[in-house]
This record gives structure tokens, sequence and C-alpha cells, in this order.
């Protein structure tokens, strides 16, 4: 089936969607890749372009929990939805009045019938008829928003490359050699125990502070920054945990004293950087 | 509490205490609910976050970084998307994925996200929740 007929059918989808339920103000269709397909007439390109980006951002950092399959915004003036049928995705904003059940019988009835109907039509897969795109916005490096590197590399390690090196390596030595950023892990912090405990001294995870000292091969890491989510931080020194039940937790051991210099307490979390000099 | 304040013969400049104390108070309340909701069947974790401080509670440590991120750019995200679209004030937002769901919401300036087993029921987290 042609690209153009596909896009027309989808398009005239949404526009009797809106016919039977007037309280959807407005209505998208994205492929997987987050590209449009079809958009109702109510809702302006500029917007859209918007909205996909945002949505594009959202749906990056949601691999966390395996991706989107539906995703709905209650706001005090109307519901925004977005729904995985088969191969796309069904954006809808309803006003407040809205009947939801309606709304979903219809969205969720009148699109995957159509697409079914395509389908059958075309006699193959809806993904190699899908138009060509109206925009495409590329999501963004994750290191833009990935504050940790070690995480980040971990997202942007791209599949497939070495596999089979890295099958042999152990995870974090991959990862080392790819890191660019000096590494920064965030803990949650524990009290320190122990009377003759030094005040100026935080533990964490032995193997941390190896990854560290790996990465800095030249230089023995001595020192971090504890930073708070409040904006305070405090240079100290580093010791490995002692404590065996803590460890690769992903917790620091703050001294008392030290928690109180930077607002918190037990169980908030807190950036750790190496200091490197 | 102002009275008990008075009693310790404290100066008016402490009158800002009850404020701090009501705070407080509050805060404890929406933590004690997210205690009880970290025993519901289902419940993974929550990231509580406010503009002093953060504290978040997972059962799998190695995925915070990953949950933290998520909810930090889901409330951007639909404060962007509720722009666009005049939704207003946004009273939730519930992403359903594969492995699991994500419920974020803001409290009296306190962002609060739970992940939860996709079984679980978030009516109930959310009703829970809100009763602060």
């Amino acid at each position: 089936m042609d690209s153009e007929v596909y896009a027309f059918a989808l398009k005239s989808t949404l526009d009797e969607m809106q016919k039977a339920c007037p309280e959807i103000k407005n209505a998208f269709v994205l492929d997987q890749n987050r590209t449009i397909i079809a958009r109702d007439e109510n809702t302006t390109e500029e917007t859209l372009n918007q909205a996909v980006e945002v949505l594009n951002e959202m749906f990056g950092k949601a691999d966390a929990i395996g991706g989107v399959d539906d995703l709905t915004i209650e706001g005090i003036n109307g519901r925004m939805n977005v729904s995985r049928v088969d191969e796309i995705f069904l954006v809808t904003v309803t006003s407040r009045k809205a009947n939801l059940n309606y709304v979903n019988t219809v969205t969720h009835v009148l699109v995957p019938t159509v697409l079914k109907l395509i389908e059958k039509l075309n006699h193959g897969p809806l993904k190699s008829n899908l138009i060509e795109p109206e925009q495409k916005l590329e999501t963004e490096p994750e290191n833009s928003t990935v504050e940790q590197a070690v995480e980040s590399t971990e997202q942007s390690a791209e599949p497939g490359q070495e596999e089979e090196e890295q099958a042999e390596t152990p995870h974090e030595e991959s990862m080392e050699k790819i890191v660019a950023e000096p590494p920064a892990n965030q803990f949650i912090v524990e009290e320190m125990k122990g009377l003759l405990s030094p005040s100026d001294t935080v533990r964490i995870d032995n193997s941390v502070i190896e990854k560290w000292n790996e990465f800095y091969q030249d230089k023995t890491i001595e020192e971090a920054d504890v930073e708070t989510f409040g904006g305070k931080s405090v240079r100290c020194k580093i010791k490995s945990i002692k404590d065996a039940k803590l460890e690769g937790q992903g917790k620091v051991q703050i001294p008392g004293k030290m928690q109180l210099v930077l607002d918190i307490k037990k169980g908030e979390l807190v950036r750790v950087k190496p200091v490197v000099e | 509490m102002t009275n008990k304040k008075r009693k310790d013969g404290l100066q008016a400049t402490e009158t800002a205490e009850p404020t701090v104390i009501e705070n407080a108070t509050f805060e404890s309340t929406l933590r004690a609910n997210l205690e009880e909701i970290r025993n519901y069947d289902g419940i993974v974790g929550y990231i509580l976050k406010n503009t002093n401080s953060a504290s978040i509670d997972l059962k799998d440590p190695a995925k915070i970084i990953d949950y933290a991120i998520l909810s930090s750019t889901t409330f951007d995200s639909t404060e962007e998307l509720s722009k666009l679209f005049n939704l207003e004030g946004i009273k939730d937002v519930i992403i359903n994925g594969k492995n699991l769901k994500m419920i974020s919401l803001t409290i009296e300036n306190n962002r609060i996200s739970i992940f939860l087993e996709n079984s679980s029921d978030d009516d109930r987290v959310l009703k829970r929740i809100q009763m602060v």
C-alpha cells in the first residue's frame, strides 16, 4: 500500500475519532521511531514538533522500566494519553469533561481496527509502509542529561560493538575504557558509627575506589567531593567500607558532623566525585 | 505549639518556628505514607525529592540512577507538555512500561515517583500518597 494512502487512512481515523468524541482536542500518531505519521487538523505543526521532541526525551529515559507502553498525564484542565497500538503510538489530548470510558472505547477500538484493516489490505507488516518522515527528531545524546559518567557510558556504548570482547571482559573494565569524564557516583547516606571514626573521612564501596584508581592510572584517589542535591559540597578523604553488610549497597558512610554541614541525613542521596590533583 | 514556645521563654524572633514544625510534620507524614506504600505488594521503591533533599528507597540500588533520571525527565517533560496542550497543573503521571510502571506526582514542592510492578494497584497507591 502506498504510504500516502496509509497516512491518509490514519488521518481520517483521527478525524473520525474527533467527530465521535469532540472532547478529544488533539490527536496524532507516531511510529516506533517517534516520527509523525498522521495528525489531526487542530494540532499546529509547531506544537506537534515541540511535543514530539519532549516525548522523545522522555521515551529515551523510559528504558529503565522497559520502554513506554502507555503514558497518562492527568492535568487539572485535561489529560494527555500516549498508547502503544501494535507498532505505533497514538497520542490524544482530551478535555477535563471528557468521558474517559467513551474516549478509550473509541480510541482503543477504532485505531487498532483501522490498523488491522490496512495490514490485511496490504498483506504485510505496517512497519515497511510507513511514510517518509515528515519530521524526524534526533534523540539527544544520553550524556547531556546523564550526570553520571559511568552510567552514561553504559548507555552510549554501541550495541554489538566488540561483543565478543565484552563477553570475555568484565563489564566494568569495558566501561572504563570508554569513560570520557571523571566518574561520579550517587550514594545513599548511611551513618558512620564508631567513636574513633575520623570526621573528615567518608567510606564508600572499595570497588568504586578501585574503579577510580584504575580510571586515573597514574594517580591514587584519596579525596572526593561529596555534593548534595541542595547544592552543598564538602571535600573529604575516602576510605573503603568496613562493614561487609553495606558493601555493594550503593551507600556512603558519612560522619554525623559532616552530615550536619551538608544538611543531609541517613537515606538521602548524595553525589561523590573523586578529586584528581 | 505557640504556647509551648512561650512557656520555654523564647523570644519573639522565634515566631517562625511553628511554620517549620508544620513543614517538618508534613514531610514526616509524607515519608511515613511512602514507607507504608513501600510495604504494599509489588512496590519496587520510591524517589522523594524537594528543594532541600532527595531520598531514594529502591530494591535494586543498581537502578537508582536510571530511575532518578527517568523521574526527573518525566517531571520536566510533563510540565512542557502541560504548557503545550493547556493541561494546566499536573495532578499525576503514570507510565506503564514492559517491566514496571511509574507514578509521579508533586505534593507541596515534593516530587514523588513510585515504581511498582505492572500488576500492582496504582489507584490504591495514588490515594494513599495523597492523604497527607
